[in-house]
């Protein structure tokens, strides 16, 4: 499309952040007299462009607006979160009903969904990414190949704060540990340590003296005061008085080196176990302060120590003395080291307040970091983390749909009701402004419909769909009958979706639809078989109608050979064939008809007598058939040996023959093909069984 | 659960079919792979090559394809892997890889509607030879023959669309077997042309909904014997010699409660499993391997437990047997993903 066509005359004025501009390509001439635009599936625009006489029908897909994860691994996500979906909501179920109570809020409840984050966790990342102990090379600081993805990082720091109640005491750390694997995420919109530390890595080789470097030093405080201590004692060890030609000279240098490396890597922690990390670990709240107290008095000696004045590298001895000052917890140090606030944020949680506190203070903590360090931009991260500090539920919601999307939103939801009741009952309370349905169903239901319009994902909309009480069985509904019947394969599903969920009424719609379909595209047979499997018996006798015209035209017994398959589909008497049964009833007479033709057996021709009655008996036998049988059936009037007919079986005949001659006299009776003299010749054999019937009884 | 190591591989594209390649090497095992990327609503076949040690399962070839892939199998000619495919354009495309080196050699090919003129039609390769059988669901029963350098077809039977047909294999090179709506199989047989020589019922429980069969298989040393799977978990014997009397092996809705039922909707793919050695006396089916929509993939033996060696929260659309290594199956997951089992 010319872009001036926008640029000009736009119809919408057009406000907000810059458009997104996506090219056509129609190769028609301009210009172009009309357009016409409407959605296809999923999020592609289906534009119609006539120009004159031409004109073309062009599919643009409108980018969905996270880059960071491309459409086929979103459907990864989307398929490996249904298991662990479904497995909570029936723990829900199976809770509630123990309980009696709508509420699942339950002193284990929080295992539950333990469990299914952790799964979720995994989804999304694969095994937890680890920062630092990975030592592949004397010249490997940080691990850069594998990325971590901002939607991971969310779902752990939703984790962390709502769901894990077990690690509540060691929060702090978990922090630490969530940043170490995440800082890199940052990059992207300001300056991070790790960032420094990637740059720094690849220079590395290039550099002679290292401690001369500034930036040596610096990248050691930064990357001490976030707490990654295997990174600063691996980058101690390179420090120049390490090597063997220099070790004897620089001895009391590298002695202070090796000192200050000796204390970081002592530094107690408050939580559980190491994970390989450097730090003594202390699960217990008492033996740590005991450890830590100790640790603060070995640092503050060294710092006292009379060997800092013997020291003559200047730089070593200002860079190692500035590092205490981190250990210390020297908040203008910090404030140096850090690059931005959540960084300085987790410095604070090392080195100053190092214990569990309320959410309160650990919100104000957050905003005076953000004061001494004001942000330029905000991360996509950052607006989610001041939401959960602030304990503003709908603030966390409203983040993570702008930010991650639906599936975030939906899934995530589940972990936000854990912390306590009051959430549980904001998120699941039923809203008039939301049309009568709750926050939680509202966002299950956007994503299912996300799900819904990929012909990839829709089968799994349902599981979402079902878990809505209020409006999911409406929208099923919707989902099931907008799909198409014309593959099998889709069909099939549709209707397995039906037996799951027990919705018979709408998997016998969809069949007499599929029926209709198939009938209407000339796959008689298949469409005889979903109309018969959908019950629908006034449809069979509608196109039994149709049906007969094709029969009767080709009566001969070669081409019925064509519908022996056909005839065979619609089975046996008990399933529902309609107006149809009459072909089943009209292939055995012309079954026991062949027989007679050849032989002189007078009891086979019973039998064919005995299908004949039975077809001109049946009401749904069609009228234009009454005189061809009689036709065909001549031989059978007129047998040699005796009258086949009884009296009121001729009579019943007779009387058909009689309806005819009446019918005749309609608009729209239709002579059938027969030989001109056909009529006299049944009327004449019928007479003469007829006497020869009554004299016999 | 039986005892079966399993890797899956995302392959960020829907699976229709999976084949194994039949090539005897030692080193290397190919799959050949009928892909549908819906982000740019293209078509593929892949030839994948697999080495469980170390674990690899990459792409070595692979082939654009006009439509998606309906019917995918494999065989050989003169030692060279053959793959034939149909599409939901009715096209016909016959790939002779080469065996070394799992590169395509030479491709045939028959347009667009020439075959069929509904989109699935079901399609069966003679083993060690180059005639198929294609059979659709607009009635049409075809055979293809693989001349020098050209495709040539005759079509043996048209029913108009009265009978539709969804399944087919070869029994002999004279005979075939196919299947369709209402549990029906038909025995075909070239030198009597004309019609089907033999139909076997669908009803033969008045209280059983009816159903499709979607797969056909047939045992090389059993040719009398017409195994079928379809609708409602269904899987039963037609055994020419018994007319109307099917072997039911399983089925929801047989309402027999000596026959355990494996599943409950539809079995897609149905092979005779050469693995299990069983104290065959010749009066009783042979084992067999079903996949299914509600996931499963399992053998199945008369009169015996059904073993299930996968329960996937997704459907299993189709798998595949390794002639030459029996304890290895292939199959293709519904999440887009294939996974292939070894079992001890």
């Amino acid at each position: 499309m010319a872009s001036d066509t926008v640029g000009n005359g736009s119809l919408v004025p057009f406000t907000g952040d810059s458009a997104a501009v996506y090219p056509l390509h129609h190769g028609l001439p301009l210009p172009i007299s009309r357009l016409s635009i409407s959605w296809s599936r999923g999020n592609t625009l289906r534009l119609s462009l006539f120009a004159g006489a031409a004109a073309k029908v062009v599919e643009v897909k409108v980018n969905s607006e996270d880059s960071e994860i491309p459409d086929a691994h979103w459907r990864r996500i989307a398929y490996g979160s249904v298991a662990p979906f479904a497995l909570l909501q029936s723990q829900r179920s199976s809770i509630s009903s123990l309980l009696k109570t709508p509420s699942p809020y339950h002193s284990d409840w929080w295992e539950h969904v333990l469990q299914y984050s952790k799964e979720i966790g995994t989804l999304l990342g694969g095994s937890k990414l680890t920062n630092s102990p990975i030592i592949e090379g004397p010249n490997i600081l940080v691990k850069t190949d594998e990325m971590p993805t901002c939607l991971q990082a969310a779902w752990e720091l939703i984790e962390i704060f709502y769901v894990d109640k077990q690690s509540q005491a060691w929060l702090p750390e978990r922090l630490v540990d969530w940043l170490a694997d995440y800082d890199s995420l940052f990059t992207s919109t300001h300056e991070t340590i790790h960032g420094k530390l990637v740059d720094f890595q690849k220079e590395l080789g290039n550099i002679q003296v290292i401690e001369d470097d500034p930036r040596y030093w610096d990248l050691l405080s930064s990357a001490l005061s976030v707490g990654w201590l295997d990174v600063v004692v691996r980058m101690l060890r390179l420090h120049g008085s390490y090597q063997l030609d220099q070790l004897s000279n620089r001895e009391l240098e590298n002695g202070l080196v090796e000192a200050v490396a000796v204390l970081i890597s002592k530094m107690p922690r408050l939580r559980p176990e190491s994970d390989g990390k450097l730090g003594d670990c202390y699960k217990s709240k008492p033996d740590f302060i005991k450890a830590w107290e100790k640790w603060r008095s070995q640092i503050t000696k060294l710092d006292h120590s009379p060997f800092w004045i013997q020291c003559d590298n200047q730089q070593t001895h200002e860079g190692l003395r500035n590092l205490l000052q981190i250990m210390l917890g020297n908040i203008e140090s910090l404030c140096l080291a850090t690059c931005y606030w959540i960084e300085l944020y987790i410095s604070h949680f090392l080195y100053i307040r190092p214990f569990t506190m309320g959410i309160e203070s650990m919100y104000n903590l957050a905003e005076k970091c953000i004061q001494l360090k004001p942000q330029s931009s905000i991360h996509r991260l950052t607006g989610l983390m001041i939401g959960i500090l602030e304990e503003n539920t709908e603030v966390v919601l409203a983040e993570c749909s702008r930010e991650f999307g639906p599936w975030l939103v939906a899934h995530a939801i589940e972990l936000l009701t854990t912390g306590s009741e009051q959430s549980e009952i904001l998120l699941h309370e039923d809203r008039y402004n939301l049309g009568g349905i709750s926050i939680v169903e509202l966002h299950r239901l956007a994503y299912a419909q996300i799900l819904s319009s990929h012909a990839l994902t829709w089968q799994i909309a349902p599981i979402y769909l079902t878990s809505c009480m209020k409006q999911g069985m409406g929208l099923l509904e919707n989902l099931l009958y907008r799909q198409s019947v014309q593959h099998n394969d889709v069909l099939l599903k549709n209707i397995e979706i039906c037996r799951l969920y027990e919705l018979d009424h709408i998997s016998s719609n969809i069949m007499k639809i599929a029926g209709v379909y198939h009938w209407k595209h000339g796959h008689k047979g298949a469409g005889v078989f979903w109309l018969q499997q959908a019950q629908d018996r006034s449809c069979l006798d509608r196109i039994a109608q149709q049906l007969f015209d094709s029969v009767g035209k080709s009566i001969s017994d070669e081409s019925f050979k064509k519908w022996e398959g056909m005839i065979e589909l619609l089975g046996s008497e008990s399933n529902p064939a309609g107006g149809l049964e009459f072909l089943h009833k009209y292939r055995d007479f012309k079954k026991s008809l062949k027989k007679v033709s050849g032989g002189k057996s007078t009891d086979a021709a019973r039998q064919a007598v005995g299908s004949l009655i039975l077809l001109m008996k049946n009401p749904s036998t069609p009228q234009r058939f009454w005189l061809p049988l009689l036709h065909d059936s001549l031989k059978l009037l007129n047998w040699q040996d005796c009258p086949l007919l009884s009296v009121s079986e001729t009579n019943l005949l007779l009387n058909k023959l009689q309806e005819l001659s009446l019918a005749k006299l309609c608009a729209h009776y239709t002579e059938p093909s027969l030989p001109p003299n056909a009529l006299s010749s049944i009327r004449l054999a019928l007479a003469t069984n007829l006497g020869r019937a009554i004299l016999d009884e | 659960m039986a005892m079966a190591t399993t890797h899956r591989f995302p392959q960020f594209k829907y699976v229709d079919a999976v084949r194994w390649l039949p090539l005897q090497s030692p080193f290397h095992r190919f799959a050949v792979l009928a892909l549908f990327d819906s982000d740019t609503d293209s078509s593929s076949i892949q030839i994948h090559s697999f080495n469980p040690n170390p674990l690899s399962f990459d792409s070595q070839f692979s082939w654009p394809s006009p439509s998606r892939i309906s019917s995918l199998r494999t065989s050989h000619f003169l030692q060279k892997p053959l793959i034939v495919a149909s599409t939901s354009s009715g096209s016909l495309h016959f790939l002779f890889a080469d065996p070394s080196h799992a590169e395509l050699l030479s491709e045939a090919s028959l347009p667009d509607a020439a075959l069929h003129s509904l989109p699935a039609s079901s399609v069966d390769l003679m083993d060690a030879a180059v005639e198929c059988v294609t059979v659709g669901e607009d009635g049409r029963v075809n055979l293809v023959n693989v001349g020098e350098s050209n495709l040539s077809y005759r079509r043996i039977f048209d029913s108009g669309g009265l009978v539709s047909y969804t399944a087919v294999r070869w029994a002999s090179p004279m005979e075939f077997a196919t299947g369709g709506y209402g549990f029906s199989l038909q025995w075909w047989d070239q030198r009597k042309p004309g019609g089907p020589v033999s139909q076997f019922k669908g009803d033969w429980d008045k209280k059983l909904t009816s159903g499709i069969v979607h797969s056909i298989d047939i045992h090389p040393s059993r040719k009398h014997t017409c195994l079928a799977g379809g609708s409602l978990g269904t899987v039963f014997a037609w055994d020419l010699r018994w007319q109307q009397q099917p072997i039911i092996l399983s089925g929801a809705g047989a309402g027999n409660a000596a026959v355990q039922s494996i599943s409950e909707s539809e079995v897609w793919e149905v092979q005779y499993d050469c693995c299990i050695k069983s104290n065959t006396s010749s009066t009783r089916i042979l084992p067999s391997m079903i996949c299914s929509e509600d996931g499963i993939l399992g053998v199945i033996e008369q009169g015996e437990e059904p073993v299930e060696l996968l329960a996937e929260p997704c459907a299993i659309n189709s798998f595949d047997i390794d002639r030459h290594n029996p304890s290895d199956v292939i199959c293709s997951l519904e999440w887009e993903a294939v996974a292939i089992l070894t079992r001890q």
